[in-house]
């Protein structure tokens, strides 16, 4: 098996990256990067923990091979931590007690930052279709749906 | 299948996948070893797969591929990775009275694209069901097509708008229509040595709407029981069925396939009620569908009927109120 380097963009600074055919996005950024935000679930698509940003788009790190993301750019949950939406995010998945395990918490504020990037005043619909692609092995759904509504304003009301 | 017997299939049958002879098939286990090359130019990857080696797979995003592999239900020694040849084979374009589709669009391109707003509205309805945000985000058409499974939500959509398929090697291309095109459950006509490039379909004409019906235990993130696509046109007097093209997910052989002899069985009739009624019992009687352990083919049956009349309904309600 041949071992190749890749440089990956991981939130903002370029990382060489020893990587094997095989090795999935994931394998890169947890085992060689030692960014533990990002979860692995079911490792087959179904329950997104996963998610990340390349090149702003929203996909699940374990259905992408490391090496197809040669030259592009990686978002993690640790990239965003000083970023006024995420705190924004962060404060509202708190106050609301959106997190019972916690388990699936970094891939909600991935996702729930992505949409508010778009709509600062999402509707009950457009917040459940961004957090669809993600499991809540806890099932508590509604406390998300509500830190997201308001994570997402700007202006606090 | 007696709706007893259907029953009894569709709540023991899924008991056969926890007591297969392997027990990889339904634990996850580490990705296996193979190599990747990535071209970053379409001829390059050509070449590459000039040989017809059949170890050699193609890979755009890996959303279907990689865990088929995690499974070891698919074992190619080789991934062609095309991810990178955009320039070739992403691009949504209409010319004359034929929409294009590159091999690489991805799903949530075609929920941006305003082509699809009026008559092409199923393309959008079906990309909305399709998966969850992350895997619409990467997912693409040439992949969903390529993997010719009955859980491939574009399939029928792109089969009811007679849909085909430019396929390219390096000695050159060859279209052909998508029904050809899939020829048994993840068996397609393609040669090792070629690739999937284009879908392309005629823009529906005149008085014609297309919808889309899909139903699953939720709605996102599922493979669907039943997904029915439908194209009707009508004539000048906004009644008479001038074409209806009826396509479905898991006809028996676990295949999309269209209703042929439903859409004929409409055609120069006027809708009604009572056409739309005898057209279902035409649809029952004309496509045996699959039992499986997301529902039995009764159940589908009974879903498939409903659906054609859900969807004759709204297209041509749609059709009614167009200016």
């Amino acid at each position: 098996m041949s071992k190749r380097t890749i440089t990956l963009n991981v939130n903002g600074t370029d990382h060489p990256v020893q990587v094997d055919s095989p090795d999935r996005l994931i394998d890169a950024l947890r085992d060689q990067l030692g960014l533990k935000s990002v979860k692995e679930g079911c490792s087959t698509g179904d329950c997104g923990i996963c998610a990340v940003l390349v090149d702003g788009k929203l996909v699940n790190s374990c259905l992408m091979l490391a090496a197809q993301c040669d030259g592009r750019r990686v978002t993690t949950l640790e990239g965003l931590l000083e970023d006024p939406t995420m705190k924004r995010m962060q404060g509202s998945f708190i106050a609301n007690n959106a997190a019972q395990c916690g388990f699936c918490t970094p891939a909600m504020l991935m996702a729930a930052w992505d949409l508010a990037r778009h709509s600062p005043e999402p509707s009950g619909d457009e917040i459940k279709v961004a957090i669809s692609g993600i499991l809540c092995r806890c099932t508590g759904y509604y406390q998300i749906i509500d830190s997201v509504r308001q994570g997402c304003r700007r202006e606090p009301r | 299948m007696s709706t007893l017997e259907a029953a009894a299939y569709t709540r023991f049958e899924w008991m056969k996948f926890f007591n297969s002879a392997s027990p990889l098939s339904w634990q996850t286990v580490s990705m296996p070893s193979m190599e990747l090359y990535s071209p970053t130019d379409l001829n390059d990857a050509l070449r590459f797969m000039e040989h017809g080696d059949r170890s050699v797979a193609v890979i755009a995003s890996g959303t279907d591929l990689l865990p088929r592999m995690r499974k070891r239900q698919a074992s190619p020694s080789v991934l062609l990775d095309i991810s990178s040849l955009t320039e070739d084979l992403r691009y949504i374009r209409q010319s004359g009275g034929t929409v294009r589709l590159g091999a690489l669009t991805t799903v949530a391109e075609l929920l941006e694209s305003p082509l699809f707003d009026d008559r092409l509205s199923m393309i959008k309805e079906a990309a909305r069901l399709f998966g969850a945000p992350q895997v619409r985000n990467v997912a693409t058409v040439g992949g969903n097509v390529c993997s010719a499974a009955s859980s491939e939500d574009l399939i029928p959509v792109l089969m009811a708008l007679e849909a085909e398929v430019k396929l390219l090697s390096a000695k050159g291309g060859r279209t052909m229509p998508l029904t050809d095109f899939i020829v048994g459950k993840r068996e397609t006509a393609l040669e090792p040595s070629e690739i999937l490039a284009e879908v392309s379909f005629p823009l529906p004409q005149g008085h014609s709407w297309t919808a889309y019906e899909k139903l699953g235990r939720r709605n996102m993130l599922i493979i669907a029981i039943v997904n029915e696509a439908l194209s009707l046109t009508l004539e000048d007097d906004l009644r008479t069925v001038r074409s209806a093209r009826i396509a479905l997910n898991r006809v028996s052989g676990k295949i999309p396939a269209l209703a042929v002899k439903t859409g004929g069985f409409l055609e120069g009739r006027k809708v009604s009620e009572g056409t739309i009624a005898e057209a279902q019992k035409v649809l029952a009687a004309e496509l045996s569908l699959t039992s499986d352990f997301r529902g039995s083919g009764a159940y589908r049956t009974e879903l498939v009927q409903a659906y054609l009349k859900r969807l004759m309904d709204r297209c041509s309600r749609k059709i009614g109120e167009a200016p």
